[in-house]
């Protein structure tokens, strides 16, 4: 039974989207109904997980089928597997999936136009995200990564705003391409790797953790550690490795790869950008910490000083821009563009901290960002306006959505006593500590870094202080009547959320204990396995 | 000479059994044809050509995948890789004659006859093993689908199709004179034969590979693919839809089939000056991107098919870039699937130029009235772009591993540049694949009247559809059938 919680967590939404496509489409309000059910099941089985994961026990809920078997003569076979599992690395991030998307599907409550369609979309993208987390199968991997191209698309492009349509070709054309490079990545892994359970016969395995084992790669192939081959100034390993980075790096978002998330932001409709900033953005991190890293060892510590070096660009580019955007998403946006730079820089720093820091980083944005999304998201359902400059005063006309705001902003900030606070602490203290004890990266990264939490604080009071200060102003007089306080929904949206971040600020130990075993495992074998292997580049 | 003779005779009647295929082709073909003198209805003629091709397709799977026999002296060979094709062949004729059930109003049994001669055409064309039946066949398939590209009757029915004809006989005419120089160095028609090597090895010329790149421009003609592309859009835009179906995968094919053939017999298992992995690499990429990006800019959907078409062809060219066994199985693979999504697509878009949506703009809006024909559409798009979960994605994976595997193996950075750039092209792909449901789901206009979606078009589509969907989830069960083909040239 316990074996099964995955897949039925992971198909749930799937077996609801098949139900849902047979109900008739008038009945607008069945469809959110059984998403709704669909949510709060996925909830149910997550606590079970919960209540039986062993924090200890490395990877759980482990589920191996065969899926393609195909034999294929003097080549081998080739074999690709039904593969989930979880563990620290995955289980935060899929426990954060099923919260925000019980949070997006109540958020979705007032979506009108063609609520069918949206409401499939949406289970859809459930499945594809939870399978992409629990995967350990790359081609398994690659397809629920793909797979949430589609609805991600359309959800933008039938449901977004006025540029819906750029933004959202704009989104697909960026992640494929993304794609495209994890899958020349892919090619070479799969065809370098034999599956050693299967004495006697090649077998050419997707399996992600026979991948990590350098005793795995067949003997001169290309990607083979031990005689890895040369293709202009780096070895084989390096380009993949760098593929990969780069494939996921569009999707974390690192600068100078992330002008596709403003638009998609801007134009998303306030449900999908919640999706798109606390869980989508979290599929880049993950692919480095679980396929780029632990394959390719000796190719992560020879580019630490670039990932690192892109990671703070990124923070203080984003803090940047955010600080000089007028529109308020687009403020969010590049807000966690910088948020997601800290992601980079703990996981190149490869001390315990660090990655622990990394991960705890992604789980609290993705907190931070569906509240501060669903807050823009609050504003704009009243007056369809989200430029800074149009709002003054609102603190006196809305005092508890400007509480609401203060906490999210503050959380955001990295105030201590929210979760983001704990998260930038340990980043800072691995990227410190990096010079020190791997000898990867100076102290100069961890110094400069700090300056987004200046420049963080910086950009967050100046739009409170537009906004929300000073005497009342909007611009239009509809748009002034229009402004009422949180209603009953936009609560129970973002009490909880409120609350996970002061939870996850002050008590961070239940979270940590789950990160720290595989941020321990992970920074060991990598710095172990990426020394032991000859450093040819 | 008696004796001779009688050698010649058994020699024939013994390849007579092997050649059922296509004599069954050749008497329904003559059967449509007397049938055409009496005014039979579509239904009789549209039974007698399934009939035609059902019992080919059998006959073809009844000598199976792994024999292998010389027929008529050298002139076909019965091989594992003939009889795949044979059989996709018959397929493709087979779903254009079910897309066939309103369209041509008259000519009604010159245009099944027609069919029945182009598919006659492939079965002949890729078995043989010898010039001269060559040119016959490929001759046989271009004549029928000279007329059949004009079969809408219209000014511009006429001018595609005298394009195609103008186009189609210069490049006969240059793949002739091609076979001549060949001939006259080795002094054997026989592309198969001990001979030709032989003489081909002693005799390492110049004008060898000017021959064979006059030749192997005969075939790219044949396949639509770059430099010889340039007709394609035009003829398959002046061409109904389920003509264009066929044209667009049944000659490609066969084509396909000889152009390997052709290709590994020059090669001279490798020891061949000329480096024709370079040739081949350097046709598909320009194909790819030359076919990608023109069909970036186009408004209508028959012309961005036609675009599509001709990058495809340089995907399916991977399969013979490898120069590995392995290779040749994927491309085979990938052939199949191409002939499901190709099919597929064209299906829905017959069934929405019925609902008089012609342009790609006029898709605006579609998603919401005709919903299921827009998303069977969608994932047969998906299909040609190579994204899962459908058995495009398994396709491309699988040609371009074979591509990588031929890399690992030579060590050539040519090939490495193959794969990245044709992947990379899939991006671009992607950009004009998705300007129909871009415009049919995003877009919101005129929306054609909400009807009855369950036609039998919708239907065949659907199963084509599922079929794509199958093929992704368990590819073992074509992808096991394909590996029994014992290859060799």
């Amino acid at each position: 039974m316990q074996q099964y919680l995955l897949s039925g967590l992971l198909f749930t939404p799937l077996v609801a989207a098949f139900i849902a496509l047979f109900l008739p489409s008038h009945a607008s309000g069945t469809f959110k109904l059984v998403t709704l059910i669909t949510c709060v099941i996925q909830v149910v089985l997550l606590l079970l997980m919960l209540s039986v994961y062993d924090s200890t026990g490395g990877l759980q809920f482990v589920e191996q089928h065969a899926w393609i078997t195909l034999d294929l003569g003097s080549w081998g076979i080739l074999k690709a597997e039904y593969l989930v599992g979880l563990d620290g690395l995955s289980l935060p991030l899929v426990s954060l999936t099923v919260g925000v998307m019980l949070i997006t599907t109540l958020s979705s409550w007032t979506v009108e136009k063609n609520v069918k369609g949206y409401f499939i979309l949406l289970l859809i993208l459930n499945t594809a995200i939870i399978g992409t987390f629990a995967a350990l199968d790359f081609l398994l991997f690659y397809l629920f990564f793909e797979f949430m191209l589609l609805p991600m698309f359309f959800l933008i492009g039938i449901w977004g705003g006025a540029r819906r349509e750029y933004a959202s070709v704009k989104f697909f054309l960026y992640t494929l391409l993304g794609s495209i490079l994890i899958l020349v990545a892919l090619i070479a892994l799969y065809i370098s790797v034999n599956d050693p359970s299967v004495p006697g016969r090649l077998v050419h395995s997707f399996n992600l953790l026979h991948m990590r084992d350098p005793k795995n790669f067949i003997s001169n192939a290309i990607l083979d550690p031990n005689n890895p081959w040369m293709i202009g100034p780096l070895s084989a390993r390096y380009w993949a490795f760098l593929l990969l980075f780069i494939g996921f790096a569009i999707k974390l978002p690192m600068v100078p790869l992330h002008t596709w998330l403003p638009d998609a932001h801007v134009e998303a409709p306030t449900p999908v950008s919640v999706v798109l900033a606390a869980l989508l953005l979290k599929i880049g991190g993950y692919g480095l910490l679980r396929i780029a890293y632990p394959i390719f060892p000796e190719a992560a510590l020879y580019f630490s000083w670039l990932v690192a070096l892109l990671g703070v660009i990124s923070i203080v580019y984003g803090a940047l821009t955010a600080m000089a955007s007028k529109d308020l998403k687009r403020l969010i946006a590049y807000s966690s563009v910088s948020h997601m730079g800290f992601v980079l820089l703990g996981i190149a720093s490869l001390t315990i901290e660090g990655v622990t820091g990394a991960v705890y980083q992604m789980v609290s944005h993705g907190i931070i960002s569906a509240m501060l999304f669903l807050l823009a998201g609050v504003l704009y359902d009243r007056t369809h306006d989200r430029v800074i400059d149009n709002y003054s005063g609102l603190a006196a006309k809305m005092p508890v959505f400007f509480a609401a705001v203060l906490v999210a902003f503050f959380a955001s900030m990295g105030l201590p006593g929210f979760s983001g606070f704990i998260a930038e602490v340990m980043v800072f203290l691995g990227a410190f500590k990096s010079g020190s004890a791997n000898g990867l990266l100076h102290e100069s990264f961890a110094i400069i870094a700090t300056l987004g939490l200046v420049l963080g604080a910086a950009y967050y009071l100046w739009a409170l202080q537009r906004m929300f200060f000073g005497p009342f102003h909007v611009k239009g007089d509809a748009a002034a009547i229009a402004l009422t306080d949180l209603n009953n929904r936009e609560y129970s949206m973002l009490v909880p959320l409120a609350i996970a971040a002061l939870i996850f600020g002050i008590f961070p130990q239940p979270l940590i204990s789950w990160i720290n075993p595989f941020a321990q495992h992970f920074s060991d074998a990598v710095l172990t396995l990426g020394k032991s292997l000859t450093p040819i580049h | 000479m008696a004796q001779q003779w009688n050698n010649q005779l058994n020699d024939i009647a013994g390849s007579l059994s092997w050649f059922i295929p296509e004599l069954i082709l050749a008497l329904f073909l003559l059967l449509l044809i007397a049938l055409a003198l009496f005014k039979t209805n579509r239904t009789v003629l549209l039974t007698c050509c399934m009939a035609g091709f059902i019992l080919s397709g059998v006959g073809v799977m009844a000598t199976g995948l792994s024999t292998q026999a010389t027929l008529f002296g050298g002139m076909t060979r019965v091989d594992g890789l003939a009889s795949y094709l044979k059989i996709l062949i018959d397929l493709a004729g087979f779903i254009t004659c079910l897309m066939s059930f309103e369209k041509p109003s008259t000519h009604r049994a010159e245009y099944f006859a027609l069919l029945m001669a182009v598919v006659l055409g492939g079965h002949l064309l890729v078995a043989s093993t010898h010039f001269l039946m060559i040119f016959l066949s490929l001759e046989l398939i271009s004549l029928s689908s000279y007329v059949l590209a004009g079969y809408s009757f219209t000014k511009a029915g006429s001018e595609g199709s005298l394009k195609y004809f103008l186009f189609g006989s210069v490049a006969s005419a240059v793949m002739l004179y091609g076979f001549s120089f060949l001939y006259g160095i080795t002094g054997t028609l026989d592309f198969s034969s001990q001979v030709f090597f032989d003489q081909l090895i002693a005799k390492d010329v110049p004008m060898v590979l000017f021959a064979a790149l006059m030749v192997l421009a005969g075939f790219l003609y044949k396949i639509a693919a770059a430099p010889m592309h340039p007709w394609a859009p035009d003829v398959y835009e002046a061409s109904p839809i389920p003509v264009m179906a066929f044209l667009s995968v049944a000659p490609k094919l066969a084509g396909l089939g000889v152009l390997l053939k052709f290709v590994l017999a020059m090669n001279l298992f490798g020891q061949s000056s000329a480096d024709w992995q370079a040739i081949v690499c350097a046709v598909l990429l320009l194909t790819i991107t030359i076919g990608n990006f023109s069909a970036l800019r186009q408004q209508n959907p028959k012309r961005l098919m036609a675009y599509s078409s001709i990058a495809q062809s340089g995907f399916l060219l991977v399969g013979v870039a490898a120069f590995l066994p392995q290779g040749v199985h994927f491309m085979l693979f990938y052939a199949s699937v191409y002939l499901i999504m190709n099919f597929a697509v064209f299906v829905y878009l017959d069934f929405f130029e019925k609902k008089s949506i012609t342009s790609i703009a006029g898709f605006s809006g579609a998603g919401k009235n005709l919903t299921w024909p827009s998303i069977g559409l969608l994932v047969g798009l998906i299909a040609l772009t190579g994204l899962p979960p459908t058995a495009g994605f398994t396709a491309k994976l699988f040609i371009f591993s074979a591509l990588w595997q031929s890399y690992e193996l030579s060590g050539r950075a040519l090939l490495l540049w193959v794969v990245v750039i044709g992947l990379l092209n899939t991006v671009v792909s992607l950009f004009y694949y998705l300007r129909i449901p871009y415009f049919a789901f995003l877009k919101s206009g005129e929306p054609a009247e909400k009807q009855n979606n369950i036609t039998f078009q919708n239907l065949l589509g659907f199963i084509l559809v599922l079929l794509l969907l199958t093929l992704f989830f368990i590819p073992g069960i074509l992808m096991g059938w394909i590996n029994k083909i014992n290859f060799v040239l």
